[in-house]
């Protein structure tokens, strides 16, 4: 080939190996620097702008946002959203462990449920949140973080939840299942004692999901939430008013929040995994 | 046998509630938009007549059309970029990386921002894109400039910048999935077989992860044409796209225009999911093969 350095294909293969390295590379920290700019930022003193060079170093703007009162008040906002999460979380597990079992009987017409299911990934936020918010207005009913947004929230969260629990079941050795049921136990105690179990760390997945998919959440929130606002809300709403370093404080005490979340569940994901093996290594 | 019978009426109750929620809240609130977009006169009332007004009046408006040729074109360009470098990264991550803790520590180090919040991270290209922002003083710390450019922040190119930030994982992780499901004795059987790498890549490996690429693909499409906030975020009021005219609209209390252009956003992702899903059978995905 013209052009080409004379090198064999094991070099070539090799330069092939470095090139797109250094693409990995560039892109990381292209993803990393805002996140870390905007936590150094946040640190910026009381003089400190909203870009570089900092003014000094402080807690000034988490001060701030601890003493904030009414306005820019993000202590109720954050309330809120985590109780939101936690209820979404709670909720997606119930429904998706319970949908993905529904279609493991290959009721008719699981078909269409199961592109049901894939609407809620497939619709856009926008479009689920501004036609509930008409639905409601015609309804006459009034909405709210806690009603109205719950039920938007889950019918985003809860895909996820039962594509998560699908793809568990995919993998899921029946035989175990069998065994039980052949020894006489009943449907129901097969499910609660072997099923239930086995697939404990995708049930897991599925509260992550619909925990961190809620918290974030801003699309459907904003069409659906009454006066309360909800974190996402609450921020861009800051964002609307003035860009200080407080919005960052906010960014950084969030996203380390969501980080916190990530880890405990990534915790508890762990733990499962070590009872069940240690379960298996003390009955074998 | 399994701890449900196949048919069983428990299997219907199951799926019930799920199927219930998604109903009321999505499928029906958006036939309910459809129905909005044709209502005439002036009340918001359900004896509204019907008409085609609304859609005349979004298509003789040449501001409009232009906005939403700007969409796909913005769309088209980050479907581009994000499919190509997904890709690549994609590719090094699974076939490059050969030890276990590195490829963890990647791992990790692009699936961590994926769980914070998409806002936070578009928030956070604002200091970067300003005239006093990071990339101005880089450039000119530099020598590149002498000047700061002020094309960054509110502007086409800086939401392109940080959506792909935001959504490259996106189209990379389906290709991720595909990619480790090819198992390596056919690559190997094809090297045997004389093919040089960039064939063995062409024939085998491309084809195979071909799924991979269109799911992501779609999920990038979907995310940037719904995308308002990063658009508003970024773009500030100057830039906008369809689905900011949605939020625009509904803030002025123009229900029928916004439901017109909400409509017409709905039918874009629709041709563009249908055309995907004749490519690929995304139920097939989570199973053993």
């Amino acid at each position: 080939m013209i052009g080409w350095p004379k090198i064999g294909w094991k070099g070539r293969l090799g330069l092939t190996g470095w090139i797109l390295g250094i693409i990995t590379l560039v892109f990381l920290s292209y993803q990393w620097l805002p996140i870390f700019t905007l936590g150094l930022l946040s640190f910026s003193g009381p003089t400190g702008g909203t870009t570089f060079p900092m003014n000094g170093a402080s807690f000034h703007w988490y001060q701030e946002l601890w003493r904030a009162t009414v306005m820019n008040d993000f202590k109720p906002p954050l309330l809120r959203s985590t109780l939101l999460a936690f209820a979404c979380s709670a909720t997606t597990i119930v429904l998706s462990v319970m949908a993905a079992q529904a279609m493991r009987g290959q009721f008719r017409g699981n078909g269409w449920f199961f592109y049901l299911m894939l609407l809620g990934i497939m619709a856009p936020g926008i479009l689920v949140g501004f036609g509930f918010a008409i639905m409601m207005r015609l309804m006459g009913v009034e909405l709210s973080w806690d009603t109205t947004t719950f039920l938007v929230q889950v019918s985003w969260t809860l895909p996820f939840g039962f594509l998560t629990m699908l793809a568990v079941f995919n993998r899921f050795d029946k035989r175990v299942e069998e065994a039980a049921l052949t020894l006489g136990a009943s449907r129901l105690t097969a499910f609660r004692r072997i099923t239930l179990p086995l697939v404990l760390p995708g049930v897991i997945g599925a509260g992550l999901f619909g925990f961190s998919l809620s918290y974030d959440e801003y699309a459907r929130s904003m069409f659906t939430t009454g006066p309360d606002a909800t974190l996402p809300l609450a921020i861009m709403a800051q964002l609307d008013r003035q860009l200080t370093p407080e919005i960052y404080a906010v960014g950084t005490t969030t996203t380390f929040f969501s980080l916190i979340a990530i880890m405990l569940f990534t915790f508890a994901f762990w733990a499962m995994r070590r009872s069940t093996s240690l379960r298996k290594a003390s009955s074998a | 046998m399994s701890t449900i019978r196949i048919r069983s009426p428990a299997s219907y109750w199951l799926a019930v509630p799920a199927a219930a929620w998604m109903l009321g809240v999505v499928v029906v609130p958006i036939v309910l938009l459809v129905w909005v977009s044709f209502w005439g006169g002036r009340a918001f009332s359900m004896a509204s007549p019907l008409t085609f007004d609304n859609y005349a009046r979004f298509f003789a408006n040449q501001t409009y059309l232009k906005l939403a040729l700007s969409t796909i074109v913005h769309t088209a360009t980050l479907m581009a970029v994000t499919g190509v470098l997904g890709y690549c990264i994609a590719y090094f991550l699974v076939m490059k990386v050969k030890s276990p803790g590195w490829r963890l520590a990647l791992f990790l180090a692009f699936i961590v921002p994926f769980w914070t919040s998409t806002l936070i991270r578009a928030i956070a290209w604002v200091p970067f894109l300003g005239v006093n922002g990071v990339i101005n003083q880089t450039l000119m710390y530099v020598g590149a400039t002498q000047s700061p450019i002020e094309a960054f922040l509110y502007s086409r190119a800086g939401i392109t910048m940080a959506q792909v930030s935001l959504y490259t994982m996106l189209a990379a992780g389906p290709v991720v999935y595909m990619l480790n499901a090819i198992a390596p004795q056919l690559r190997e059987a094809a090297m045997t077989l004389k093919a040089t790498p960039f064939v063995v890549f062409r024939r085998i490996v491309f084809p195979l992860t071909l799924p991979g690429v269109v799911i992501g693909q779609v999920l990038v499409f979907l995310n940037v044409m719904s995308d308002f906030a990063t658009v508003a975020t970024i773009g500030g009021n100057k830039h906008a796209l369809l689905s900011n005219l949605v939020l625009l609209f509904y803030e002025g209390s123009q229900i029928r225009a916004a439901s017109v252009v909400a409509v017409l956003l709905m039918l874009c992702m629709l041709v563009g999911v249908v055309v995907a899903l004749r490519v690929v059978d995304i139920r097939r995905l989570g199973a053993d093969r």
